[in-house]
Parts: C-alpha cells; sequence; structure tokens
C-alpha cells in the first residue's frame, strides 16, 4: 500500500482529505498542502479520513498540529474520522483530540461540522 | 501613572511602543532585542531584533548613561540609532542575569520621572512575557517529552498485547509488531526477517513501506554481512553504512537492526530503516536504540513463547494421534479422582460420551462397576503399578467385556501424585478372533498371530508350503448303507479327532470337501520345519484314526479308512474367490499334486513326494516307490510312502 491522500473532495464548506497508508512525514506534508490549497480560499474546515491509514508516527502527528495551528488563526476547525485505534491513542497522546473532533464516519463528521 | 495604566492596556508590545514614542521627550524611544529568537518572534517583536549582540555585560535595573565615544561600550553603542547627540541614556533588558536587549533614550533632553517610570514599567512587561514565553516553550517541550515517553511506554503495552493476543499467528504477530515498532520509532520503513528451521536461511516474514524491487533478493545467511555481525554482538546495533550491506538497500540514511533471540540462537532479525524528522530524514539516536533493544527483547520472548507453544502443539498433536490411534483405553484421572482425559477406545470399550466423563469423579462414571472403583479407590493410596488380567467390566450398556488392566501413579514435577492412569486392553475382541480362528488354525498359531501381527501376510502372495491332503477310502458306497444321521455323526466326530492332531502340529485347516481335509503347514506362520509337522501329524492321524475306530465300532458304526498324501512347494496364498464369497486358501501345482498323491496313497498310506522327503529329519519308515504318473504333470514323480499299519 503506498502512502498518498487518495483523495479531496469539498463537500459543502468542509474539504475532506482522504488518505492511504503510513500517515508520517511524508504524507503528513502531503495532507498539509492539500489542506492549505482549500484554506488560502478561504476554506477553513478540513475533516481528514485516516480509513485506510492504519499507522502513523510523531512526525506525522505533528505535521497535523500545525495544521490545527494555522485553522486556529482563521476559526477554523479540524476534525478526523475512521480512526484505527492505535492511531486514535496516538493522537490522544499527542495531545491532538483536545483541539479536534473525532467522528465514527465521514458522513456523520459532515453533518456535525455543518 | 494614567500613562502607565494606559500602557498596560495595550495588547501588542508593538502598540505599547508606539505610545511611548507618543510621550513627550520619548520620540526617539529605540528597543533593541538581540538574544531568544524564538521568543522574541512569539511576542511579535522580531522587527525589533538584532543580530548584533553587543554582549553587554553590564545588567543594571535603572538608566545608565552610554557614552558614545567610549570604547568600552563601542559595540552596545553601535546599536544606537541617535545622531544627534553624543550621550544615550539605555536601560538592560535581561532575563535570569542575561542580557537580552537594550532600550535607547536620547540624552541630550533627559525624560521626566514620570517617563522613566513609563519605560520602567515597559521593561518589566517585556521581561515578564520573555519570561513567560520562555516558561511556555519549556512546558511545550517536557510536554512534548512527556507525550513521546508515553508513546514510548504505550508502545511496549501495544507489543506486550500484541503478542498476548495473537500467539501462534507468525505473519499477523510479526506484521502488527513491526508496524507499531516503526511507527513509535520515526522510522520509514520497516523489516522482519526470520530463520527457516529447514534451509537455516533467514526470508522475509514482513515488511512496511519497502518497494519490491528494494527487497533482498538474495539468499540471507548468519554465516554474511549484517546477520553475522548481530550473530556475534547478539545485540541491537545502529548501521551507519547501510549501503554496504545487500540487506539494507531500502535504507537513505541509516537503519537500526536487533536479533530476535531464542535460546541463544538468532532466529530473526527486526530491522528499521530512516528516521524522520519535521524536516526530513535524521539519524537514529542512542535513546531510540535502547527503546528499539528494549522492545525487540520482548519480541525474541514473545518468539521463544511461540516456538515453545508450537513444539507444545505438535507433541500433543503427536500424543493425541497415538492416543486415539491405539486400542489401549486410557483414562487419566487427577488427584481429585477426576477423569481428565479419555481416549477413542477407552471411549468404545466402556460406551460413554466425552462430555458426560470429563471432570467427573470415577464413581460417577464407573457406577456399575463396583470391582473396578474398589480397584480405583485402592490405586489411590499406592505408590505402585496394579496390573489385573481378565477383569470383568460392564460398558454403560451393561454388556460384559474382560479387560487386561493397569492403574499406573503418575507425578507432577515436583514429584508429588498428581493422578493415576487406568489403561485397559479389551479381551473380547481378542476372545471372539481366538475362537473363531481356532476353528482353522491351531491355538498355537492364534495366540502367535495376536502377539506378532507382521508374521500375519495377507493378500495374494507366493510361499512355499505343504500341502496335506487326507481322504477317507470306499466313503461314498459305505455312507451309502448308512442313515443320514450316521454319515453325518460319523464325519464330525472322525474330522474333531482328526484336527485335533492338525492342530497339535501346527496345520491349518484350509477345507473340508465331503471325506476330504486339505490342510496346509507353513501358512499363515512359518514353522521350523513344515514338511516333518505334516509328516508327523500325517503319521499321529493314523494313530488318533485306531483310536477313532475302535470308539465308533462299539457304537456300531463301520471303521474307517484313509490314505494321505503330502506334498510341499510353490502355492499362491490369499483371500480368492468372488466378492460375495472369499476364503483363504492356496492355490498352484504344489496343491495338485499333494491331492494326486492322496489319490494315490492306499489306505492305511502316506504317500509324499521329493520336496517333503527332502526336507525331513526324520525320514524313518518311509520307503521309496516306483516313480508315477499323475494327470497333468509331464514327468514321473518320484514317491516314499510310509505305512501305518
Amino acid at each position: 500500500m503506498m502512502n498518498k491522500v487518495t483523495n479531496v473532495e469539498l463537500i459543502g464548506d468542509v474539504i475532506v482529505v482522504a488518505t492511504e497508508g503510513y500517515l508520517n512525514k511524508d504524507l503528513g506534508d502531503e495532507i498539509q498542502k492539500a489542506a492549505q490549497e482549500h484554506i488560502k480560499n478561504g476554506v477553513n474546515k478540513v475533516l481528514i479520513n485516516l480509513e485506510r491509514s492504519n499507522i502513523v508516527n510523531s512526525i506525522g502527528a505533528s505535521i497535523l498540529i500545525e495544521l490545527i495551528e494555522e485553522l486556529q488563526e482563521t476559526d477554523g476547525v479540524l476534525a478526523f474520522c475512521e480512526l484505527a485505534p492505535i492511531i486514535e491513542k496516538t493522537f490522544k497522546i499527542m495531545g491532538l483530540t483536545k483541539y479536534c473532533e473525532s467522528y465514527s464516519t465521514q458522513d456523520e463528521a459532515i453533518s456535525k461540522m455543518s | 501613572m494614567e500613562s502607565i495604566s494606559r500602557l498596560s492596556e495595550f495588547k501588542s508590545f508593538k502598540e505599547k511602543i508606539e505610545f511611548i514614542k507618543t510621550q513627550k521627550g520619548l520620540e526617539q524611544f529605540q528597543l533593541i532585542l538581540y538574544s531568544k529568537k524564538t521568543v522574541i518572534k512569539s511576542l511579535s517583536l522580531s522587527d525589533y531584533f538584532s543580530t548584533i549582540d553587543p554582549e553587554s555585560s553590564v545588567l543594571s535595573s535603572s538608566f545608565q548613561i552610554l557614552e558614545k565615544d567610549n570604547k568600552e561600550q563601542k559595540k552596545l553603542a553601535s546599536l544606537c540609532s541617535f545622531h544627534s547627540s553624543h550621550l544615550a541614556l539605555c536601560l538592560h533588558i535581561g532575563n535570569k542575569n542575561k542580557a537580552l536587549g537594550v532600550i535607547f533614550i536620547p540624552y541630550d533632553n533627559p525624560p521626566s520621572n514620570k517617563s522613566r517610570a513609563l519605560i520602567l514599567n515597559f521593561k518589566t512587561q517585556i521581561e515578564t512575557q520573555i519570561e513567560i514565553k520562555e516558561l511556555e516553550q519549556k512546558l511545550s517541550i517536557t510536554n512534548k517529552e512527556l507525550s513521546n515517553k508515553l508513546l514510548e511506554i504505550e508502545s511496549l503495552i501495544d507489543v506486550t498485547e500484541i503478542i498476548n493476543s495473537q500467539q501462534g499467528l507468525k505473519k499477523s504477530l510479526f506484521e502488527n509488531i513491526l508496524i507499531t515498532i516503526l511507527s513509535i520509532l520515526n522510522a520509514s520503513k520497516g523489516m522482519v526477517l526470520l530463520k527457516d528451521e529447514k534451509s537455516g536461511f533467514f526470508n522475509v516474514m514482513s515488511n512496511f513501506n519497502i518497494l519490491k524491487e528494494e527487497l533482498p533478493n538474495k539468499i540471507i545467511r548468519i554465516t554474511k554481512g549484517v546477520l553475522k555481525e548481530l550473530n556475534e554482538s547478539k545485540t541491537s546495533k545502529i548501521i551507519d553504512e547501510p549501503q554496504k550491506y545487500e540487506i539494507l538497500k531500502a535504507s537513505q540514511k541509516d537503519c537500526m537492526v536487533s536479533p530476535i533471540i531464542t535460546g541463544n540462537s538468532v532466529e530473526g532479525v527486526l530491522l528499521l530503516f530512516d528516521k524522520e524528522s519535521r524536516t526530513g530524514l535524521i539519524k537514529f539516536t542512542q535513546q531510540d536504540l535502547r527503546l528499539f533493544d528494549s522492545l525487540s527483547k520482548k519480541v525474541s520472548l514473545a518468539y521463544d513463547n511461540i516456538k515453545l507453544i508450537d513444539s507444545l502443539k505438535s507433541s500433543n498433536k503427536l500424543v493425541d494421534n497415538i492416543m486415539s490411534s491405539i486400542t489401549t483405553g486410557i483414562i487419566m484421572i487427577n488427584v481429585l479422582g477426576e477423569i481428565e482425559f479419555v481416549n477413542h477406545s477407552a471411549k468404545k470399550i466402556f460406551q460413554i460420551e466425552q462430555e458426560e466423563v470429563m471432570n467427573n469423579h470415577y464413581y460417577m462414571v464407573f457406577q456399575n462397576n463396583l470391582d473396578l472403583v474398589s480397584l480405583l479407590e485402592n490405586s489411590e493410596g499406592k505408590d505402585e503399578i496394579i496390573y489385573e488380567n481378565n477383569f470383568k467390566i460392564q460398558d454403560t450398556k451393561e454388556i460384559p467385556h474382560e479387560i487386561n488392566l493397569t492403574l499406573s501413579p503418575v507425578y507432577n514435577e515436583d514429584n508429588e501424585r498428581s493422578g493415576t492412569v487406568f489403561s485397559f486392553e479389551d479381551l473380547s475382541g481378542i476372545n471372539k478372533i481366538k475362537s473363531t480362528f481356532k476353528k482353522y488354525v491351531s491355538e498355537n498359531i492364534v495366540d502367535e498371530l495376536l502377539q506378532n501381527e507382521n508374521a500375519l501376510e495377507l493378500g495374494g502372495v507366493q510361499s512355499e508350503v505343504c500341502v496335506l491332503f487326507s481322504d477317507i477310502r470306499g466313503f461314498t458306497a459305505l455312507s451309502e448303507k448308512m442313515k443320514p444321521s450316521e454319515v453325518v455323526y460319523l464325519l464330525n466326530t472322525y474330522f474333531e479327532s482328526m484336527i485335533d492332531v492338525v492342530f497339535f502340529h501346527n496345520g491349518t485347516l484350509d477345507k473340508i470337501i465331503g471325506d476330504e481335509l486339505m490342510v496346509l503347514y507353513g501358512v499363515p506362520l512359518k514353522n521350523k520345519n513344515d514338511s516333518q509337522s505334516a509328516v508327523n501329524s500325517a503319521i499321529a492321524m493314523f494313530k488318533a484314526l485306531e483310536k477313532f475306530n475302535n470308539k465308533i465300532e462299539k457304537e456300531n458304526l463301520p471303521k474307517l479308512q484313509i490314505g494321505i498324501g503330502i506334498n510341499y512347494g510353490k502355492v499362491v496364498s490369499g483371500n480368492i474367490g468372488s466378492e460375495r464369497q472369499m476364503n483363504y486358501t492356496v492355490i498352484g501345482d504344489a496343491v495338485n499334486l499333494a491331492s494326486r498323491l492322496c489319490s494315490h496313497a492306499k489306505s492305511g498310506e502316506v504317500m509324499i513326494s521329493e520336496s517333503v522327503f527332502d526336507r525331513l529329519d526324520n525320514n524313518k519308515g518311509f520307503i521309496s516307490q516306483k516313480p508315477i504318473r499323475v494327470k497333468g504333470k509331464s514327468q514321473e514323480i518320484q514317491n516314499w510312502i510310509y505305512n501305518a499299519f
């Protein structure tokens, strides 16, 4: 399985970034870049769908923290959905879950964020 | 005081500085910060940052006069932008006795006390904020370190959980272990090599994020490269130059490798490639190595357990297979008297179901076998093996059986009594076989066959046997004068008498055809001298016939006369016949010749062929005769005759 952003889609006012593989520096950078493209156009709600990523390292997580900070400057929000338990645990330990919500499904996330 | 309180109202330092500059005499207020760039940036004061550090050692909480021409203060003065005066007032900004910056005010128009108080207040505010920011940064670093430590602890827990939950599933176990270790150590890629038990080569059991072309494609041995080093050191290490090794070709920076050891042997290797950082790939640290080493030791322990469990499972399977295939019934009873194990044969003999007896007390299971219960009770207090032969039991359907049983005490590792093994052999089947076979072969042969099954060769095999035929001379004519019931009685009594003799000499009754007996010597078991047995048997048959005749004469029945022919030769033995009816018999020329010799033998004679005569240890009484012609043989047959009377 390759580590990549598999889909970037604007659903309502939420930009949904879907991934696949190891959420490490490379994939973290890719997510950040994909989100930033839309943030500069005024989108400030980002949902990351990690259904097909079942492993993360602290570098990948720290890039997401940077993205959270970036969104906070414009009163935006970052949220996750479909988290594998091991990723959810890492995010919790690294403090990500204090600043963003985690949803079971993408549909639930979109309905709550819109 | 009013201006000080106003100063506090401004949120940013930029606004505060602009406000100060609006105060009379402070228009040329200048702030220079030359240390702690990150903190300064976080306070949005980067515009006031200077890369020139004046290395000022003068730290005073009050204003100082800066003489611009003073050589000692030249570096500090170079930061001051005033040009209208030779002198300036300066106020140091510091943090923990270290100068971080300076405030300049022109001296030629000295500020009022009110202005000085305002600037001093500003200095305090900026110093306080720098300290707070520094503490926040330290706290953030500490938090991050704590998070990392927590992640490390979690990873140890995760690895333990993975190991505990997936024992035995080698591939998924190592996949999960690899990604857990890899992610906690921020490695880009990873691989697990495991030793193949048969070849001794190491194969990739699991890999993560490695391209197919980056995977090792050559035979990996413990005697080469990194594995050789690991085998020698038996400890985890960082490989700074991975390009030197074929199996590390996926690495761009460096690698950590760790042996998976069971006993003292390297059974596998964990490999992590290229540590990631926010700025790119960096080298693994000694701290990483320490964690990696402790994780891989856990993996080693788990793998050791897996191997132990595997070996235990295969041993158990072997024992189960043996236990279920043997005909001996085995019941294991624990020290509490509860049944812990029962094999297939035991279930069959006692007609019991596993679920009915397991963990049940033997008293409940064998309540209709009180003799057995008392024997078991008796064995509990004894540290010796109890044997009982022909012990009578009843199965659950009240069908009686006879068993040979053994009650053996068993002991645990501490040599304490842990129970009893009740093993037994059902004699019912054996008795049935005996009674059936004994109609055809002698008891000795049956016993020997039951003890030595290999001696029994069934199926179409060629063998050498001695064939004896005997028939009653003139019986057809005789029987025509008798009542049928008398004929049957006469024949049954005669055969009974003859068969006893045959069996006594280890003959096998092949068939009875009318008044004719066909007996084999040498099948299914070879004797020391089958020809001699046949001849001895024939002579004994005449002696038995004499007794028989004396007996039936008293019953007013006619005396019988017999002739016997014996030949030795190759025959084909096996189950011969149709699917509906099969008989174990022998066929071949040797059989036919024996039959012909029997036809030629006169009443009271035993006629034997050359093949029999040559094999006799004792040929006393046999007289050579003229060769005879028999049907189906082109050559004349040499023969010898023994006359019984």
